[in-house]
């Protein structure tokens, strides 16, 4: 049986190639290897002083700028497996949503997966140490989140009892979409002292309708949704709502959305900032 | 005449409710009705009229039950340019984008229509279905590529009639509602012309008319409201297919009246569409998946009564 015989024979040369350059691959030492998947653990891990530890993140992992030389392994929806395994990694971190779904993938190829995904402010010191666990800085970890807790707190305190302006908070133009108080940012609005406009909607972020906006006669607008102040101030039918006449609307440039739209060490900062635009006049 | 008639009674009080309810429902403050929702009714009944009376010339131009707005492929790709414009970052200028795309797709589609220098039917419908399918795997790639844009898309791609209008836009719009309606009347005057030449082409040419002319000039003309509809209230399907016959069960025969009805019951149905898509839940859901749902179990009931 000629054929069989070389075919096994092609099978075994194969074979040992395969087996041949999985083996040469350098063993890591001490170190941990991690691939972060979100810019928001990224961000952590870093300013955790990990960011040596990092062999891969997704491309939306910009901050700090030394995330930058960081190999890519694809983008936060489409993300490649491959990539990920060939960089051997100790730990991946994922996030939700569409992470869900490649974590199990991961998982199942025998990685160590933890799916990260702070949903409230008050979840932000406790991953926080979690991943200072996981990554061997338990001390920074601790540090971080205790002035994390306590600066949330303080802010808190600050902002109790005071006069609440209503705030628009805009992420997208056609169709207008905003947030809900069960999302992240919508909490980061009301511990910063704002009320936002649309406490109750069906999804953390949804459509709402340019009538609930007027309606709702808002103080403040952030707008995220990439317009000018000129073209928000011509829309039909806005000219009655106090943020326009008072020209309190404030933009990417006044607001960073990464340091409000994301759980950070930098959200303690973006609370701050905010906090200054809704009271500019001190308290 | 009878059936006409109801039809028309039927029409003419849904009509009123239906319009009653949109501007005033929840008693809102007059800037309100004026400044917001009556530039939507606007748009949304303008929508249905283009999209119901385009479906009625093309089922009977091209000779096809299942023809409508969208079979030519000028909506994808009138999509196509209105997305691209969105994730790049100009949202204002989305309708822009989308009257590019319909003028290219239907340059494209009218060169590949041609054979020899002479217009061919089933050439038309093949590049139009041609096209389609390049412009919506053109989308299907710029929304892998721009995932965070996914709501700009799927407003273009289900439907939107809130489009945000500045005053800007707003007069730009209405100079450009004037056109379609021009396009629109002028469609009309063309209707007994359909009507002899859904008879052949050897025909109608032989009684004096300028078959490939007509034909010419109806394509060029309704793919240019189409890609003004497509460009503010994105696409909406539904309406152009089946609102025609609906109106053809009532309306047997004659495109000058089928169509007129058209128009009329298009603007009132969409209107509906729209009203259910703004109340029926906490959010507004997409008004595509309203005329859909809504109008074929219509449909279907319908034919089962026939």
């Amino acid at each position: 049986m000629r054929p069989a015989a070389g075919l096994i024979g092609t099978l075994l040369l194969l074979l040992i190639l395969i087996t041949g350059a999985c083996g040469s691959g350098e063993e890591a030492q001490g170190r941990k290897r991690i691939v972060v998947l979100s810019p928001e653990v990224a961000e952590i891990v870093a300013a955790l002083g990990g960011a040596g530890l990092m062999v891969g993140v997704t491309q939306e992992c910009d901050y700090p700028p030394e995330l930058a030389g960081i190999e890519k392994v694809g983008n936060f929806g489409a993300v490649s497996k491959e990539a990920i395994l060939a960089l051997k990694p100790d730990l991946v971190f994922s996030s939700a949503l569409e992470q869900e779904a490649l974590a199990t993938d991961l998982a199942k190829m025998g990685l160590s997966v933890t799916q990260i995904y702070p949903q409230k402010l008050d979840d932000l010191p406790r991953v926080v140490l979690e991943i200072g666990n996981l990554i061997g800085k338990p001390a920074e970890a601790k540090a971080m989140a205790d002035s994390l807790s306590s600066g949330i707190a303080a802010l808190r305190a600050q902002t109790a009892g005071l006069d609440r302006p209503k705030v628009y908070l805009e992420i997208y133009r056609d169709p207008l979409m905003s947030v809900s108080d069960a999302s992240f940012v919508g909490e980061v609005i009301e511990t910063a002292g704002g009320d936002n406009i649309f406490s109750e909607l069906e999804r953390d972020y949804a459509r709402v309708s340019p009538e609930a906006v007027v309606q709702a006669r808002p103080d403040i607008i952030i707008c995220y949704s990439r317009d000018s102040l000129d073209s928000i101030l011509a829309r039909k039918g806005w000219q009655d709502i106090p943020a326009l006449r008072d020209r309190r609307v404030y933009f990417e440039s006044d607001l960073d959305p990464d340091l409000i739209q994301q759980a950070t060490p930098r959200t303690l900062e973006g609370l701050r900032n905010l906090h200054r635009l809704i009271y500019p006049g001190g308290e | 005449m009878t059936r006409g008639r109801v039809f028309a009674l039927l029409l003419g009080v849904a009509g009123v409710l239906i319009v009653a309810f949109y501007l005033f429902g929840g008693g809102p403050d007059a800037n309100i009705v004026t400044e917001l929702r009556l530039p939507r009714l606007i748009l949304t009944v303008f929508t249905g009229m283009a999209l119901a009376g385009i479906g009625s010339v093309y089922q009977l131009m091209l000779a096809n039950p299942l023809a409508e707005p969208y079979i030519l492929g000028i909506s994808s790709g009138s999509a196509f340019g209105a997305i691209l414009f969105g994730v790049l970052g100009l949202t204002l200028l989305m309708p822009l984008g989308g009257f590019i795309g319909a003028v290219a797709t239907l340059l494209l589609v009218w060169r590949l229509a041609q054979k020899k220098g002479s217009f061919d039917r089933s050439r038309l419908l093949i590049a139009g279905v041609i096209a389609g399918m390049f412009f919506a795997a053109g989308i299907s790639l710029v929304m892998y590529l721009f995932q965070q844009d996914t709501m700009i898309i799927l407003g273009t791609l289900m439907g939107n009639l809130g489009h945000i209008f500045t005053r800007g836009e707003w007069s730009f719009f209405l100079v450009l509602m004037g056109f379609s309606l021009l396009i629109l009347a002028w469609l009309w005057f063309r209707a007994p012309a359909l009507d002899i030449m859904s008879g052949g082409d050897v025909y109608a040419g032989s009684v004096g008319i300028n078959v490939s002319r007509v034909r010419k000039e109806i394509f060029f003309l309704t793919s240019l409201l189409i890609g003004i509809t497509v460009s503010y209230a994105g696409i909406i399907g539904f309406v152009g297919l089946i609102i025609p016959h609906v109106v053809r069960f009532f309306v047997p025969s004659g495109q000058k009246r089928v169509y007129l009805w058209s128009l009329a019951a298009g603007g009132i149905f969409l209107l509906l569409g729209d009203l259910i898509a703004k109340n029926i839940a906490a959010i507004e859901l997409p008004v595509g998946v309203i005329t859909a749902a809504v109008g074929c179990p219509f449909f279907v009931w319908l034919m089962l009564r026939k």
